[in-house]
């Protein structure tokens, strides 16, 4: 809004919010703005602490003043952390790839060409999009179970591309939609093939809205919770499922959990503070 | 010499009948179209669209291991989870009771963000920074310190409460109060999404309109509701109905934070399907149930498309 500024040679326009003097209206700006920041930052900050606290501290987070960390070398002491921070690493790298390698063409095909083919895939996204994951994940442990697919690393990669494939081909859609055609429609002309039109062309002008993506997708598989619940168990640990078990296996060593939550939390925040402009990109709808 | 040959040896070439040329471009189109979508196509049917008809199969039968041939019992499944008062009078008010709650408190939250980062001022940067935190990180890590902070006796909220004066809910405990946590870490969760999309949305409105209203000097609670919202609403119509469907299926912060508890009284619709087939061992139950869950959110997400494009034109 460009109100303020626009505005400043008129008389001030009268509303509740502009009788409070200039100095209220900063007064209330730094209110608002310390109000959201203990909002969004208070529970990172009280989950931060409290992995810094040693087990007999943790109870009373604010008092006492002990910080130690020793949560989080006794964290990594048990193998089937480490093992699912790795298998966790990997399978969000890998599933991010294929999707995006799988969905890149959908979404280009909707975007550039007319007609009943396009009509009918785009529904079908439309339709299989609203579709809730556990009444296609329950059955797939059943299929993934009667493949030999249950607990191992291709099942789970499995439902990870499949819930990528409609919500991706739709935000690529948009991505293409975005680039102007007529350069490959001159590619084309000077003997491009379509398919080499797409590669060389609307590939590379779509790369950093796909990297952003790339970006999102990562981090949705890295946080990923049900399918992992469902389709893995003891054999394929994965950072949330294991995280979780802190929870109800070992009753309250919240000092050990949070330390597991705040080292499940550095990629998100490496990303947020580094990629944020791309980040922010691929959050189209 | 020869080029000109070659040349005119192309031209005829060329020259085939212009409907069998169409048509064989045609042909050409849609191979290319085909080519395209096959693999989403492929990856789609294999690992969702069958796995879907085998649930569907799998709610008419009964699927339990002392029974092999997984007899054919008609509509059993579906009869009981009609007649469950479990999943009538809990969970299906639980999951839309969330779906309003969450979706209108994080719609109206994440426009007062948006609005305030509209406005620009000092410290912009770090807020967008912070207020695109929850949703990097994700429901899972965010349930586990909402479950910590309000832990009924060592949580901070409690704590701060207690300074206060005030009374120390045992939070999920009691049906309300775990609902509301649940409905809490929901907006907590959603709102930075809200505030991101509508901000986006803000920035690439015109300004005339806005300055046509300074120079009438209209307050700004009437810009905001005469011009604001009304430009915004093809963004704003959007992001509810995406973000009320995905509502729909939460289940990540229900199970992490109640577990559908205290005696399943805030169980949604996932947490129920999931409870039925992994709790109570009867997968053509849950799978019922899931079906169940589809046809009404389908229905749902139809009727909440159709009236939101009617009052706020989202496919101008």
């Amino acid at each position: 809004m460009s109100l303020a500024s626009s505005a400043a040679p008129l008389p001030r326009p009268t509303g509740l919010f502009d009788l409070l003097r200039p100095g209220a209206r900063a007064a209330f700006t730094i209110l608002a703005v310390s109000a959201v920041l203990l909002l969004f930052l208070a529970p990172i900050i009280i989950l931060v602490v409290t992995s810094l606290r040693p087990g007999w501290g943790v109870y009373y987070i604010y008092r006492g003043t002990e910080f130690t960390l020793a949560n989080y070398f006794e964290v990594f002491q048990r193998g089937v952390v480490i093992k699912a921070f790795v298998n966790s690493f990997v399978l969000s790298t890998v599933a991010t790839i294929i999707s995006l390698g799988v969905t890149v063409t959908s979404g280009y095909m909707l975007s550039r060409f007319k007609g009943w083919l396009p009509k009918t895939w785009f529904t079908s996204i439309y339709v299989f999009r609203t579709v809730p994951y556990i009444s296609w994940v329950l059955p797939l442990y059943v299929v993934n179970q009667s493949l030999g697919l249950y607990d191992t690393f291709t099942g789970i990669l499995a439902a990870h591309v499949a819930v990528h494939v409609c919500f991706f081909s739709w935000i690529m859609k948009g991505f293409f939609d975005g680039i102007d055609p007529s350069m490959e429609y001159a590619a084309m002309i000077d003997g491009c093939t379509r398919w080499g039109a797409f590669r060389r062309v609307a590939l590379p002008a779509a790369g950093p809205a796909i990297a952003a993506l790339g970006i999102l997708s990562w981090l949705w598989t890295w946080n990923e919770f049900l399918f992992a619940l469902i389709l893995t168990g003891n054999r394929t640990p994965l950072l949330t499922v294991t995280m979780a078990q802190f929870v109800t296996e070992l009753g309250t060593e919240w000092n050990l959990m949070s330390a597991m939550a705040v080292m499940a939390m550095i990629p998100a925040i490496i990303i947020t503070l580094f990629a944020q402009k791309y980040v922010i990109q691929g959050l189209r709808i | 010499m020869a080029t000109i040959a070659g040349d005119r040896q192309t031209a005829s070439r060329g020259a085939i009948p212009a409907t069998r040329r169409r048509s064989r471009l045609m042909g050409e189109r849609l191979y290319f179209q085909i080519g395209l979508i096959l693999p989403s196509v492929l990856v789609l049917l294999l690992f969702q669209v069958v796995p879907i008809f085998i649930g569907m199969d799998a709610s008419f039968r009964r699927w339990s291991l002392y029974d092999p041939d997984k007899t054919w019992v008609g509509l059993e499944h579906y009869r009981y989870v009609l007649s469950d008062t479990n999943f009538l009078f809990t969970v299906l008010p639980n999951t839309f009771l969330l779906m309003v709650a969450s979706v209108s408190l994080s719609l109206a939250l994440g426009m007062a963000v948006a609005l305030l980062l509209h406005r620009g001022f000092a410290a912009q940067r770090l807020v967008q920074t912070v207020v695109l935190l929850p949703l990097m990180i994700g429901p899972v890590i965010s349930s586990t310190m909402m479950r910590w902070t309000f832990n009924d006796q060592f949580g901070v909220v409690n704590a701060f409460l207690g300074w206060l004066g005030l009374g120390q809910p045992a939070w999920l405990a009691d049906r309300w109060y775990a609902f509301g946590v649940i409905v809490f870490t929901d907006v907590w969760l959603w709102t930075p999404w809200f505030a991101l999309l509508l901000l986006a949305g803000l920035k690439s409105l015109p300004k005339e309109p806005f300055e046509a209203a300074a120079l009438d000097a209209a307050g700004r609670w009437r810009v905001f509701t005469h011009i604001t919202v009304p430009m915004l609403r093809p963004v704003i119509g959007v992001c509810v109905v995406i973000r009320a469907i995905d509502c729909f299926r939460t289940f990540d912060q229900v199970w992490l934070l109640t577990g559908g508890g205290p005696a399943r009284s805030t169980e949604v619709f996932s947490i129920y399907v999931y409870m039925e087939a992994f709790q109570n061992l009867n997968f053509a139950r849950g799978s019922a149930a899931a079906v169940i869950g589809t046809l009404i959110i389908m229905v749902a997400g139809l009727a909440l498309y159709a009236l939101i494009n009617r009052f706020m034109d989202v496919s101008r």
